[in-house]
């Protein structure tokens, strides 16, 4: 019984582990996160929303907002897997306004 | 001066720039010479706006329009950021339009590239061909197998967009041969790039700028204006008696490349005798005591030595600069394409202006305002089949993702490195009579599978193509909306429409994108008209386009000062960088520091480029009208030097480099240093289709050595030596 336990508490965490590591942004394919951004994200984000782009934040920013997704109002409807989750966030992070290359509009 | 035959004086300089003109505006004489005017039959003409196309200033004219004929552009009077003005070149766009040399039907090469034998095709089968070799190096080479090159334009949007349908993410511009890096230095510790409140300063130092003859809106004019009636200073620090030089209050011949020097002493010098607004410097920068430590060792003693100009006018200027604060500044510049540390001699600029305070203030350095316009938001499609980035990606530290670098990008080329480029389209930029080093883009060209160039002219790129596409000249199209930065002067919005039909077969550059795109199952990218294309860039100011149609011009009547006011700077700091973290992080110099740069030894020269208000490049040298004031290029020398050389005024001389040689004559002149010389750009073409300027003077881009800046890759054109040699007849 006790070893059953163990073993799941470390199943479980090694789950959270595994969750957190996936959950690691930055480092991703920021030119398919600038497609992923325009075909997931700018239908809502790009004509009303402020007109979200990634010149909107500074890049502590984009950081700290896609440190807890579920502050994002919208997160629960996303249908993008982590690893396109992470290509936007990298677009984003990468022209931030305070980036070396801010984004243009286009 | 020794000689005159190659310079017109400056009261015609003044008279052919527009300058004297509006200097004298609102005088008793010129209100008499109206009257007369008034008098005369009315000129049977119709009057259209549009913006000028000679440079990249844009300046608003109306075209005196006849018959369906441009008699005459004149300036339009109520485009502030030209301050009313259109400059000799503007004047001459009517000869660019009517240049018998203007490119008239597609051109298919027909001989060996660059042998200048062409066969004249239809427009469809020029789109065919085109589409079906873009198709073929997609297939063979991966969309980034295709390189897009845009010069500034207005259309240049649509090379962009179509490179991003077509899955390429190579798109160079012109501007990693000009400015990238005084951009990358000023956005490095502002945030963004600033500009100048010329008309409100008190006291300003220009080093690498000759704006009274590389002329920019509205900067060229109020300089004027801030001198004349505003009792502003102007001090010059130029290896060469530019025009600008010849009317500053002082002039220093500065040993090229030591400004960094002369900065960093004037910023010992304000922060050792405490000359700067302390409570301004703590609350809006970063950095200070780095700095503090770091230009200890930079005294005016040090620069004197590296910069040949005496400490103690170091010092005074470094002391009336502090005094003038915050309506002082150093001038940022525009052109920095000249040594391989120049991103970070533009740092050192940026940082003796956050020394004066002058930031978002009269006088100073002044943020983007806002003009209006909007982006126009389309999705393009991706390609996974597609190599990873920019084939000069990671080459350089901190390259403009959208301007890449031209020099670097053509090494790769050459070098199939990290993989082939096979296809190439250019539209209105040409590297090959721009770029240093001739014979490398030449080489390039030989690379390429298929070339398209799009041009009004048959430039030195055009003539290594294989296909050559007419386009339309500036007074002839239906452009997009632009938004113009006019510092104090305005934020503006300007477009351009047809003031005459379209001459021969030639067709827009969006037309031509437009019947690419639709070849190559791309049309719904380009489904839509510059008149929609126009509704939605003004969606935010919708009575933009009626005002421009009444006025040629939409001013926004937005913020000039305190727009920072509440506002984080866009720097990991927050604050006004002095000392960049950045850079410290990827390991770069987070302060600029000097390295003395090598002096040519006693046989030869340093070749620095420049401007004559006359000349834009290889786009003007060939124009009819400006060739009659500027017939040809001479290379500057030095007396001293000529004597030593045994070269006369006019003696035809050779120049040579590692890059190449070239033949011209020289022109004996005190106006440049005598370790320098100095030659115009934009001559000896080798199109014979620009008949003015094929086989005229020298080409400066086959002599020039191709070294770039080592943070942005912007060409350092100012790092080649030469011999100069006597030709014997």
């Amino acid at each position: 019984m006790h070893r059953k336990l163990t073993l799941i508490v470390a199943t479980i965490l090694m789950a959270v582990f595994t969750v957190s590591m996936a959950f690691a942004m930055g480092g991703g394919n920021a030119r398919k996160g600038k497609f992923l951004y325009r075909k997931n994200c700018r239908s809502c984000h790009g004509a009303t929303a402020s007109d979200l782009s990634p010149a909107s934040k500074t890049q502590a920013e984009w950081t700290a907002t896609f440190s807890d997704k579920s502050k994002i109002k919208c997160s629960g409807e996303w249908t993008v897997t982590d690893q396109e989750l992470n290509d936007i966030f990298s677009y984003l992070h990468d022209y931030a306004k305070d980036s070396p290359s801010p984004a243009k509009c286009s | 001066m020794p000689d005159t035959r190659h310079t017109l004086s400056r009261r015609d300089f003044f008279k052919a720039s527009g300058l004297f003109a509006a200097g004298a505006a609102g005088g008793a004489a010129l209100l008499g010479g109206l009257r007369r005017a008034q008098a005369a039959p009315a000129p049977q003409w119709e009057s259209k706006f549009s913006a000028c196309d000679m440079c990249f200033n844009k300046c608003g004219l109306i075209a005196r329009v006849e018959d369906g004929v441009v008699k005459k552009l004149d300036p339009n009077p109520k485009f502030l950021k030209s301050r009313g003005m259109l400059c000799a070149r503007g004047n001459a766009g009517v000869a660019q339009v009517y240049d018998p040399d203007r490119l008239k039907y597609p051109l298919l090469r027909a001989g060996g590239r660059g042998e200048g034998k062409w066969k004249r095709i239809p427009w469809d089968e020029a789109l065919d061909m085109a589409a079906q070799k873009m198709k073929e190096v997609r297939e063979k080479y991966l969309p980034c197998g295709h390189l897009f090159s845009a010069g500034t334009d207005l259309h240049s949007q649509f090379v962009g967009r179509f490179a991003e349908v077509y899955g390429s993410f190579n798109v160079t511009s012109h501007e990693s041969l000009c400015l990238v890096s005084n951009n990358r230095a000023f956005l490095d510790t502002y945030g963004e790039v600033p500009f100048a409140d010329v008309l409100n300063s008190k006291y300003i130092v220009m080093a690498g700028a000759n704006r009274f003859e590389a002329l920019v809106t509205p900067d060229s004019m109020d300089l004027m204006t801030a001198m004349r009636e505003n009792g502003c200073k102007l001090v010059v620090l130029d290896p060469r008696y530019t025009k600008t030089a010849a009317l500053a209050d002082e002039w220093h011949p500065v040993r090229p490349g030591t400004d960094m020097a002369f900065m960093l002493a004037l910023a010992h010098v304000i922060i050792t005798e405490k000359l700067y607004d302390p409570e301004w410097i703590e609350q809006k920068t970063y950095g200070i005591e780095q700095l503090a430590e770091h230009v200890k060792p930079y005294t005016p003693e040090f620069a004197a030595d590296e910069c040949g100009i005496p400490a103690g006018d170091i010092a005074r200027i470094a002391r009336e600069l502090a005094a003038a604060a915050p309506a002082s500044m150093i001038y940022p510049g525009r052109r920095s394409s000249d040594y391989e540390d120049s991103t970070q001699i533009r740092r050192a600029f940026a940082i003796v202006n956050a020394l004066l305070g002058n930031w978002d203030r009269p006088g100073g350095l002044l943020a983007a305002r806002a003009v209006g316009l909007k982006g126009v938001p389309f999705d393009a499609p991706w390609y996974d089949e597609n190599h990873e980035d920019r084939i000069d990606a990671g080459k350089v530290p901190m390259m403009f993702e959208h301007e890449g670098s031209f020099l670097v990008t053509r090494d790769c080329v050459l070098a199939e490195d990290p993989y082939p480029i096979k296809g190439w389209l250019v539209y209105k930029t040409n590297p090959m009579g721009t770029a240093p080093n001739r014979k490398k883009t030449i080489e390039m060209m030989h690379k390429m599978d298929f070339v398209t160039v799009i041009d009004i002219a048959m430039s030195d790129t055009a003539w290594f193509a294989d296909l050559v596409l007419p386009s339309q000249s500036y007074l002839e199209r239906e452009d997009p909306c632009s938004g113009l930065q006019g510092s104090v002067a305005c934020a503006c919005v300007v477009k351009r429409d047809p003031v005459i039909a379209p001459l021969y077969e030639s067709r827009s550059c969006f037309d031509i994108m437009k019947g690419l795109a639709n070849r190559l199952e791309l049309g719904e990218y380009f489904d839509f008209t510059i008149d929609e294309y126009r509704q939605k860039q003004t969606r935010d100011i919708p009575e933009a386009l009626k005002v421009m149609d009444r006025d040629g011009v939409y001013y926004n009547p937005s913020k000039v000062y305190g727009i920072y006011d509440g506002k984080i700077y866009k720097t990991l700091s927050q604050k006004i960088e002095l000392y960049n973290q950045r850079y410290e992080q990827m390991g770069l110099d987070p302060l600029p520091r000097y390295t003395a740069p090598t002096r040519p030894d006693k046989s030869r020269f340093r070749l620095i480029i420049g401007r004559n208000a006359l000349v834009t490049q290889t786009s003007t040298a060939n124009n009819p009208l400006l060739h009659q004031l500027v017939p040809t290029n001479t290379l500057w020398i030095n007396p001293d030097s000529a004597r030593s050389l045994g070269i006369a005024d006019g003696d035809l001389v050779q120049v040579a480099s590692g890059a190449g040689s070239q033949e011209l004559r020289a022109e004996v002149t005190d106006r440049i240093r005598s370790d320098t010389v100095y030659m115009l750009s934009g001559f000896n073409t080798l199109s014979t289709m620009q008949h003015l300027s094929h086989g005229n003077g020298a080409s400066i881009n086959d002599i020039l050595e191709d070294d770039y800046d080592a943070i942005t890759g912007n060409a350092s054109m100012h790092t080649t030596f030469v011999s100069v040699t006597r030709k014997v007849a």
